[in-house]
């Protein structure tokens, strides 16, 4: 079972705030639920992923890179003119600009 | 009593369009008139669009100045249609069920409204979810759980679950929603109505609140497989804004389906013995129509489950780390930069997310990354090859779309035996394949009858033979 300890790891990892109550509950429902997936270790895998028998498979492997041909297009950015609904979601604004917190500073 | 024009398929709604019959506003209207009696306990919506009555005297006029012009309308022109609430159409909130985007406001429309748009179809309104997709019950929605029209003591199933409701008891005549790991399919089952994930990369995704990218697909639901078929031709389409979408043309055409096969070993766990009866009904009803079925092996599905969810949270992990609450969404000021995130993002996720969140920093954290994400990604190509050798025997492999039919809203309080229920539906969004619920019949439970879907899968670009069987089974039925 994930201790009090891995969950509050994890949480900072993800940045994320928890409660105590919610810190437990997890380690039994993370800990349940890990190890159901766990069953995935009984399986045995015939190639790496990567290595594909394309002689067998007529379709492309589920990850591979799909390229664009290197040649200029017209523009058909969706976001194209929309600056100002953009800024309109911004958390806070002063003017055109999104008013974040200054990263370069010590903050423990 | 007269039928309510909400009830309606779109089909015959087009029809009616054209004959003069009726006009879009009537349908709209009636729409309406069926939204104010039950969305109230319902829960469908979470919002009905202020304009819809506009949108609807907008489509008439486009119809008498296309017919003035010459021009074929879309069979969707005037045709009022429900919007699940991650697709964002401008100027609209869009919040995904979360209080994370509650008060978010798209600035651009999903491709797939664009194509919506161009057809000429009314926007009822945005319709219930689980948070971000991800459950399967519609009760993560931070918005409240939407209830079940034929016993509302139990979920509408999820996660488009708004959607679904809707389409069912007559609050739209079709909708959209999104698939990740059977959130299309999922509700159509548990309310009856027909629904469609689409090959992967078959619907252009620009504009979708992504879940898991891997997974995710726009798709239908509707009352008839021929209505699913139309919403389906109109969204689909290779889109230069989304480069995991296809052309058409992506894969080889195949013939009309003649072959069903069945994975009889995943059948054998945990299926309720009244869907399992539903099932047996449905295959003998193709078999009839000269579609007959045979037993079929695919070893991988045994972990297609661990596979799904390990693979839901690695890419829930990542995907919803861009909640940050820095350039949109909540906003929470902490102590420092660290607590500006962890506040907002505490504030803004349900519980369920949060333990997605948790669950895929978890297996992809070092250490572990290989025998949980490594693995799962492996056994994901393993099972998809499997399916690329079963579709040189089959044309169609058929399953329940889900193990029982709808549950009681609170009843399935362990998050792991929720995610059980998901056993048929994951596949194909491992996979890539489409897959499509129709309807099989109803089971009783407490005196309510309950709908049950029947699940086909077919192979990589052939949704052509999953409309075909499932207007077999239609016809079939009907007889």
């Amino acid at each position: 079972m994930l201790s009090r300890e891995d969950i509050e790891g994890l949480a900072t990892l993800a940045r994320l705030q928890l409660t105590d109550a919610e810190v437990a509950g997890l380690q039994t429902d993370a800990s349940n639920i890990l190890g159901y997936v766990e069953t995935i270790s009984s399986i045995e895998v015939a190639s790496p992923v990567g290595v594909t028998d394309t002689t067998r498979v007529p379709v492309a492997p589920l990850h591979h890179n799909i390229m664009r041909a290197d040649a200029p297009r017209a523009s058909d950015d969706s976001l194209a003119g929309k600056e100002e609904q953009l800024r309109a979601a911004f958390p806070a604004r002063e003017g055109d600009f999104n008013v974040v917190r200054k990263i370069i500073q010590k903050d423990e | 009593m007269e039928t309510s024009l909400a009830q309606l398929s779109i089909a015959d709604a087009a029809k009616k369009l054209k004959a003069k019959e009726i006009t879009s506003l009537d349908v709209a209207r009636a729409c309406l008139i069926e939204i104010e009696k039950r969305n109230k306990s319902l829960n469908a919506y979470l919002e009905v669009f202020a304009d819809v009555e506009e949108q609807a005297k907008q489509a008439d006029a486009r119809r008498t100045q296309d017919e003035k012009e010459g021009k074929e309308s879309s069979p969707l022109l005037g045709i009022p249609l429900a919007i699940k609430d991650n697709i964002l159409i401008e100027g609209r909130v869009a919040s995904a069920a979360s209080k994370m985007l509650e008060h978010y406001t798209a600035s651009y429309d999903a491709t797939v409204i664009k194509k919506l748009k161009a057809a000429g179809a009314i926007f009822l309104g945005r319709t219930n979810m689980d948070e971000f997709a991800l459950g399967g019950s519609t009760e993560n929605s931070a918005f409240g759980v939407t209830r079940n029209p034929h016993d509302e003591h139990r979920v509408a199933g999820g996660t488009s679950g708004g959607s679904a409701a809707a389409v069912a008891s007559g609050l739209a005549l079709g909708a959209l929603g999104t698939d990740t790991g059977g959130s299309v399919r999922n509700p159509s089952s548990f309310c009856g109505v027909v629904g469609l994930k689409p090959t992967y990369g078959a619907v252009s995704r620009l504009g979708l609140i992504a879940a898991v990218s891997s997974f995710d697909q726009a798709g239908p639901l509707a009352r008839t497989v021929e209505d699913a078929e139309i919403l389906f031709n109109t969204i689909r389409g290779e889109d230069a804004l989304d480069s995991t979408s296809i052309s058409e043309t992506e894969y080889p055409k195949r013939s009309a389906p003649k072959k069903v096969g069945v994975p009889v070993s995943l059948l054998a766990q945990g299926m309720d013995a009244d869907v399992q009866k539903k099932f047996d009904e449905a295959l003998a009803v193709l078999t009839k129509a000269g579609i007959p079925w045979e037993p079929i092996e695919l070893p991988t599905l045994s972990v297609a489950l661990a596979t799904y969810y390990i693979t839901n949270f690695a890419e829930v992990s990542t995907n919803l780390a861009r909640f940050d609450g820095v350039r949109y969404g909540l906003s929470h000021k902490g102590e420092n930069l660290f607590a500006d995130y962890a506040t907002s993002r505490a504030a803004g996720f349900g519980p369920e997310t949060r333990r997605r969140i948790i669950l895929g920093t978890y297996v992809l954290s070092a250490g572990y990354y290989d025998a949980f994400y490594g693995k799962a990604t492996m056994a994901r190509e393993q099972l998809r090859r499997e399916f690329v050798e079963i579709f040189k025997k089959v044309d169609i492999i058929a399953t329940p779309t889900m193990p029982c039919p709808a549950t009681k809203i609170g009843e399935k309080s362990d998050p792991l035996s929720m995610y059980l229920m998901d056993i048929f539906t994951v596949t194909a969004n491992l996979t890539g394949n489409p897959a499509l619920s129709v309807p099989m019949g109803t089971v009783a439970r407490e005196g309510k009858e309950l709908p049950v879907g029947i699940q086909f899968t077919a192979a990589h670009g052939d949704e052509a033979a999953l409309f075909t069987i499932g207007k077999t089974l239609e016809r079939g039925y009907a007889h």
